[in-house]
């Protein structure tokens, strides 16, 4: 490998492992391997001008949406409906209550994109409730965090937008429209293991509801349900771009929840607004960062040489995708998920392109097997909100995560191996040829 | 120094709200404009684009002051209370480099250079270099957060700095 490659990864690392920022990481590891090649003054301008210029995009303006609308429905009782209906549904079945957690973290899933914020939202119900009926609190908040990673998959979900970016304009609509069958199998995979678990424990089954009742619990989460129709149908049917289909979510989330379910203060909106600014902030940074590092790596032909060097270890599609996803595997448990996107879409997309692989089955492979990523040690974000919602530690969550993340795998390996599985419907609704 | 970071971050914090509320503004102009009374406006695209622009790089100094970016802080958890605060310190520094590095020497040639070029958006008429601000802003912001961690830092005795770790 060539010096710049070099440079870029090991001071990249020094300082990740430092505890700098992610997003100054990236910058400053750009600047130093930028040096060889140029000098100073416009080494730091070209840096400068990406930072900015890497978020001057219109399909990056819908992220700061869905964080706002997610943060608005975490905390405007529109998780609490979602559990509820849920519950209605699927309660009395075994397991019902792992079930239903799985279940609600799906709908949240497909009303926001956060899988840290469907984590706190239905985790902070979901695990008490299982606790309180003789579930372990380290087996809930393994369900929930498992569950939590499906909104990376089912739309709308942000990073499945970076990964539009990442990929160099790969069609949005087409992404999420993907993303619906590979996060349902998931959710259906963690349910299975989530029956077998409680059949195995002996757990209490729910006794049913009246129907009446559960007919009422269904229909008080309709308005929320109704949100994916609006964004989704909206997508789909070409009636609007992924961004404004963002700006009506916020709009639909904050007429819902203080308008209608009337669980959220006018006085409480700058606060939340802040928070969204945050999260935005932290995002795009990172994602200016990386398009300065994007532009060095094409500059060196540093991608290039990755491809040329994976070609050379083997010519068979099996094993280097194994390869593309192993190493994925361990990238996902040191980096979060957007910028390990960012950093490794460049990379690993022309490989698999190369072996006959498209940019859509792409990008739900990468996103998946991050998700995993989100989940495990040593710093899987998701795991740690889940483990503090629960009142649990990390090293208890292990040993119950371990079924969880050997369904998720399976799936992975089922999306990398049958292209129909992300391809199906989206080519059913048109979107790819 | 820190009361006086205090001021500046309250303020921050009312330009970003304000962004925030702006760009939901924006965006959902445009798609009334463009359905209901059918006259779709040509600058709204542009503007929520720089907004963006301004909130993800003007909020980076802002979720620098918060603490919130996002890091890998399994071994600093680990050291003993001294290293622990001389890798914060450098943590800082290195911080602090690319800051006024990249963002507020590279960032304000950028602005003088697009200025200088007269470089204007094709919508607005803006000059680039206004958008383009936002870096070498947001740098001198970073810097000056820096700058008030050190000291503070500096201050503080290692044991203290590890209950207050604690308690967060």
């Amino acid at each position: 490998m060539d010096l710049t490659a070099i440079i870029l990864l090991v001071s990249f690392f020094v300082l990740l492992f430092l505890n700098v920022p992610i997003s100054i990481c990236i910058g400053l590891a750009t600047l130093v391997s930028l040096l060889i090649h140029i000098d100073f003054t416009p080494a730091t301008m070209t840096i400068a001008q990406q930072l900015a210029g890497g978020i001057n995009s219109f399909a990056l303006l819908a992220i700061p949406f869905f964080i706002l609308s997610g943060i608005i429905m975490g905390r405007g009782g529109i998780a609490k409906r979602l559990i509820e209906c849920a519950m209605a549904l699927i309660g009395s079945l075994p397991g019902g209550l792992a079930l239903v957690n799985v279940m609600s973290c799906m709908l949240f899933g497909a009303i926001s994109g956060s899988a840290v914020a469907a984590t706190s939202a239905i985790g902070s119900f979901m695990v008490p409730e299982m606790k309180k009926h003789g579930y372990s609190a380290e087996f809930g908040a393994a369900v929930t965090a498992a569950a939590a990673t499906t909104g990376m998959l089912i739309p709308p979900s942000n990073i499945l937008i970076i990964y539009a970016i990442a990929s160099g304009g790969v069609s949005i609509a087409a992404l999420f429209v993907a993303g619906y069958v590979p996060g349902i199998l998931v959710g259906l995979a963690l349910m299975l293991v989530c029956a077998i678990y409680a059949i195995r424990h002996n757990y209490p089954v729910t006794a049913r509801l009246p129907l009446k009742v559960a007919i009422k619990k269904v229909v008080a989460a309709l308005p929320s349900l109704l949100l994916v129709f609006i964004v989704i149908g909206g997508i789909i049917g070409g009636i609007f771009t992924a961004t404004e289909a963002g700006a009506i979510a916020v709009l639909y989330a904050l007429t819902l929840s203080i308008g209608i379910y009337k669980e959220i203060k006018v006085k409480e909106l700058p606060g939340l607004l802040l928070k969204a600014c945050e999260t935005t902030a932290i995002v795009m940074l990172i994602i200016g960062a990386s398009s300065a590092m994007s532009w060095l790596l094409s500059y060196t032909h540093i991608p290039q040489t990755i491809s040329d060097f994976f070609l050379m270890l083997s010519d068979n599609p099996l094993v280097v995708l194994l390869l593309i996803n192993l190493i994925l595997i361990v990238v996902g448990a040191f980096i979060d998920m957007t910028p390990a996107v960012l950093i490794f879409t460049p990379i690993f997309l022309p490989v698999a392109e190369s072996l006959g692989m498209s940019p859509i089955q792409f990008g739900i492979m990468i996103v998946l097997n991050l998700s995993i990523g989100l989940v495990s040690p040593p710093v899987g974000s998701v795991l740690f909100v889940s483990c503090a919602v629960a009142k649990t530690s990390i090293h208890k969550i292990i040993k119950p995560m371990m079924p969880l993340y050997a369904v998720m795998f399976i799936v992975l390996m089922l999306v990398t191996y049958v292209p129909a599985i992300s391809e199906a419907l989206p080519r059913f609704f048109g979107l790819i040829k | 120094m820190h009361k006086f970071m205090s001021f500046i971050s309250s303020v921050l914090e009312k330009i970003l709200m304000l962004a925030m509320v702006a760009i939901v503004v924006t965006v959902t102009w445009q798609v009334f404009s463009r359905f209901i009374i059918q006259s779709p406006s040509s600058f709204t695209e542009e503007l929520a684009r720089f907004l963006l622009i301004w909130i993800g790089v003007l909020g980076s100094a802002y979720a620098y002051k918060t603490k919130a970016h996002l890091g890998l802080d399994l071994f600093i958890y680990k050291m003993p209370p001294v290293k622990q605060k001389r890798a914060r310190i450098l943590i800082e520094v290195l911080v602090l480099i690319f800051a006024s590095s990249v963002m507020v020497y590279g960032g304000t040639l950028l602005v003088a250079m697009t200025v200088e070029l007269k470089q204007t958006t094709a919508a607005l008429g803006l000059n680039m270099g206004v958008i383009y601000l936002a870096v070498p802003l947001s740098g001198v912001l970073i810097v000056m957060f820096c700058i008030d961690n050190i000291s503070q830092l500096l201050k503080s005795t290692p044991a203290n700095e590890n209950t207050v770790e604690g308690e967060s």
